[in-house]
């Protein structure tokens, strides 16, 4: 018997019993509809994730760190200053490494005037796809160039909605505070925390217990505020004011890449950090035990920073490289490794909405079955002629598995139409709600090619696993039975 | 010629509780090439049973069947269905038509086993419903034809495969006398043009009046086997 035969014929007997058919069909489509939604949401955020990490070039590069001090020994620490930076650009696969090189600046634009913070940047790191998501305008044009690139989250500090209005405008960065008022004003807040809130994060129990930690807790706090007024002191002496001009508005950089609000070329930068003292306070603390503070500035080649970003060829696997940033005696983090975990948890995530989506087919199944079997019953006559006018039983089988074949096939196809508008619909609300909530409306869904012949195996196996047994039973039943004339 | 179909020892036993029943027992029978072999006997004597082991639907207890020299019992299930399909037609007493079909589609059923394409399946079920006077009935359902309409679109849905033989169980029992002789002619008439035909009836005149033999059953033997008021 020909295929095309066998398929004319079920859909003719599911034609016949329209009622029963549709409602198992319906059934199939249901838990198809659901499986392909919940993946095709799933499967969206996957490609959302890997698309904003890719976009922001997070994924070719790795953050390194100095190594956590540990309480007793402090004297092994590596400091992570130029020569490391060398050292780290001679690990295969490093393309690009630069540093965290970031200082206290006073900006005035138009007429308002703040406190913020000023990154220096090679032009080879400005060009990083960091730094290159803009917004509006460009980035500066050499490392001398009186520029700057400020962020989103320096617009937001002056209340700015448009970053094209901020393209041309001038800036004027000065370092140094103007008085010893000033200094004062320093050391007793900064960085928008209050003497009291430092203090309020001393552990009081540890305080009584142990004499050791107290007298480090005062230590600490001692050199801090020392720090913060010289630091206020030696700058009220030494004001260096620059006008730079704002060339370009990037998006804000989040998390552990995070830059300052302000980027400046790196000459530029040198002409504020190399004047007054680094936000670094161990440099600081170190100055003051090496005798060195009332020297002239510090050398610049000494000087050591919190965060170096090294950018990776995207070829090159981030297993060796960070084992070798290790064996430097850094510790490292990179999004391209979080990622993988993420990429886990999506793993995970579309395991567990499989098994739903399975256990629903499987319900759906018995439904099969039941339809199948009910139709072999009613059908044992019709059977009987079949055999009679010479089908073979492994005819009839394929007959009653075609059948249910095509349940799956109807089912699955209109499952995946029904999901996909379930997404639709779905996008469409939450872009309307994300519209209005005024964020950028993103794509929440997405059905990839494997999804939709998953979907499609899927409902089509189950069907014809269900299909199995009543037509194994249809296949057996006995003709002479069947055809008697009662 | 003899030796065309022909049982030997043939018995089908079936068990009920403790008690078996020999619905046919030890029976011997050859049916010669374009006889019109008719079989009576009491209800319950074995007529239904002998008539489905020889048309390969039913599988004997013990004994065999030879057909043209092949024993049937030999055969693979698949060769069965094959023999079924090519060498014998069968009708029944209940018509046995699909009720959803046209009389048309249910002919062309017969030939959906044997791989005919689909026009040749519409020509040839369109030429056996003509040929048994049913041209303008080919798209009725059964449900829209009487008795006897209905038992010719099973004849020609049995005749389409031109068997070589036709077995026919009780073709007669669910009509009225009128439409009962029609379908006897037909049968007569078909068996003139050199189909073999094996009928059975419990209306001891048509079979005295039409078939060429008879043999008689009774639990499950043949207790008589005349040539018929007719003879050959
Ligand atoms: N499947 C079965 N199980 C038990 N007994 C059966 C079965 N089929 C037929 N019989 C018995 O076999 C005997 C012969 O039946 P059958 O061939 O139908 O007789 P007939 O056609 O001559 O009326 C009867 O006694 C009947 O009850
Ligand atoms: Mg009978």
């Amino acid at each position: 018997m020909k295929l095309r035969d066998m398929i004319e014929i079920s859909v003719g007997n599911l034609w016949r019993m329209k009622l029963r058919a549709s409602l198992t069909i319906s059934g199939v489509v249901i838990a198809i509809a659901a499986f392909v939604s919940m993946l095709s949401f799933a499967a969206g955020m996957e490609e959302n994730v890997s698309e904003r990490f890719d976009r922001l070039g997070l994924l070719s590069t790795m953050q390194v760190y100095q190594q956590r001090s540990t309480e007793t020994d402090t004297t092994t620490l590596n400091p992570l200053d130029d020569g490391a930076i060398e050292a780290l650009l001679k690990i295969p696969g490093v393309t690009l490494a630069y540093p965290y090189d970031v200082f206290d600046v006073t900006v005035e634009i138009a007429d308002t005037q703040f406190s913020s913070k000023a990154q220096a940047l090679s032009g080879e790191a400005a060009r990083t796809r960091l730094f290159s998501q803009f917004l509006a305008g460009k980035s500066f044009t050499s490392d001398m160039a009186n520029q700057a690139v400020v962020t989103e989250s320096f617009m937001e500090d002056l209340g700015i909605d448009e970053p094209d209005s901020l393209i041309g405008k001038k800036l004027i960065v000065s370092i140094g505070v103007s008085s010893l008022d000033s200094a004062l004003a320093h050391l007793i807040e900064s960085d928008g925390e209050t003497f009291r809130e430092r203090f309020s994060r001393i552990d009081v129990d540890s305080l009584i217990d142990s004499r050791e930690y107290l007298k480090r807790t005062y230590q600490k706090e001692l050199s801090e505020a020392t720090r913060r007024f010289l630091e206020g002191y030696f700058g009220a002496r030494d004001k260096i004011a620059d006008t730079l001009q704002i060339t370009g508005v990037i998006e804000r950089t989040r998390g552990r890449s995070r830059s300052a609000p302000i980027l400046v070329p790196v000459q530029t930068g040198k002409l504020f950090s190399s004047s007054g003292f680094s936000g670094n306070p161990l440099e600081l603390l170190s100055t003051i035990q090496s005798g060195t503070f009332f020297e002239s500035a510090p050398d610049p080649s000494s000087k050591s920073y919190s965060r170096v970003t090294i950018e990776i060829e995207p070829t090159v696997p981030f297993g060796p490289v960070k084992d070798s940033v290790t064996a430097l005696g850094f510790r490292s983090f990179s999004y391209a490794e979080e990622f993988e975990e993420i990429r886990n948890v999506f793993v995970y995530f579309n395991m567990v909405i499989g098994l739903i989506g399975f256990l629903a087919l499987i319900t759906v199944s018995l439904g099969i079955v039941n339809t199948m079997v009910m139709a072999i019953m009613e059908r044992r006559r019709e059977i009987g002629v079949l055999k009679s006018l010479g089908a073979d039983e492994s005819e009839i089988k394929l007959l009653f598995l075609t059948e249910s074949g095509v349940i799956g096939v109807i089912g699955a196809t209109a499952g995946i139409v029904f999901g996909w508008l379930i997404t639709r619909v779905a996008s469409f609300i939450a872009k309307d709600v994300m519209v209005s909530k005024e964020i950028d409306p993103i794509e929440l869904f997405s059905l990839p090619i494997w999804l939709i012949l998953a979907a499609f195996a899927l409902g089509l196996i189950v069907s014809l696993a269900a299909g199995y047994y009543p037509a194994s039973r249809a296949a057996r039943v006995d003709p002479v039975q069947a055809l008697r004339s009662e | 010629m003899n030796s065309w179909l022909k049982t030997s020892r043939l018995c089908r036993y079936y068990r009920r509780g403790p008690q078996e029943i020999r619905a046919v027992d030890n029976v011997d029978l050859t049916v010669r090439r374009g006889e019109f072999l008719g079989v009576v006997g009491s209800s319950g004597s074995g007529k239904s049973t002998l008539l489905n082991l020889l048309a390969g639907l039913d599988t004997p207890t013990s004994g065999s069947i030879d057909f043209n020299n092949v024993t049937l019992g030999s055969l693979s299930r698949r060769e069965l269905s094959s023999y079924r399909m090519r060498s014998v037609g069968m009708v029944f007493q209940s018509f046995n038509l699909l009720h959803y079909k046209t009389a048309l589609e249910n002919v062309e059923l017969a030939l959906y086993f044997s791989g005919t394409s689909k026009a040749v399946r519409r020509e040839r079920a369109e030429s056996s419903l003509e040929t048994l006077g049913l041209s303008d009935r080919l798209d009725h359902r059964p449900s829209d034809l009487s008795g006897g309409e209905q038992q010719r679109v099973a004849i020609a849905r049995a005749l389409v495969k031109e068997p070589e033989i036709l077995f026919a169980d009780e073709p007669t029992g669910n009509l009225d006398h009128d439409n009962a002789l029609q379908i006897a002619e037909l049968l007569a008439k078909l068996n003139r043009e050199g189909l073999t035909i094996l009928l059975v009836t419990h209306n001891l005149d048509l079979a005295g009046s039409y078939c060429s033999r008879i043999i008689t059953m009774n639990y499950g033997k043949i207790i008589d086997d005349s040539s018929g008021t007719r003879g050959v």
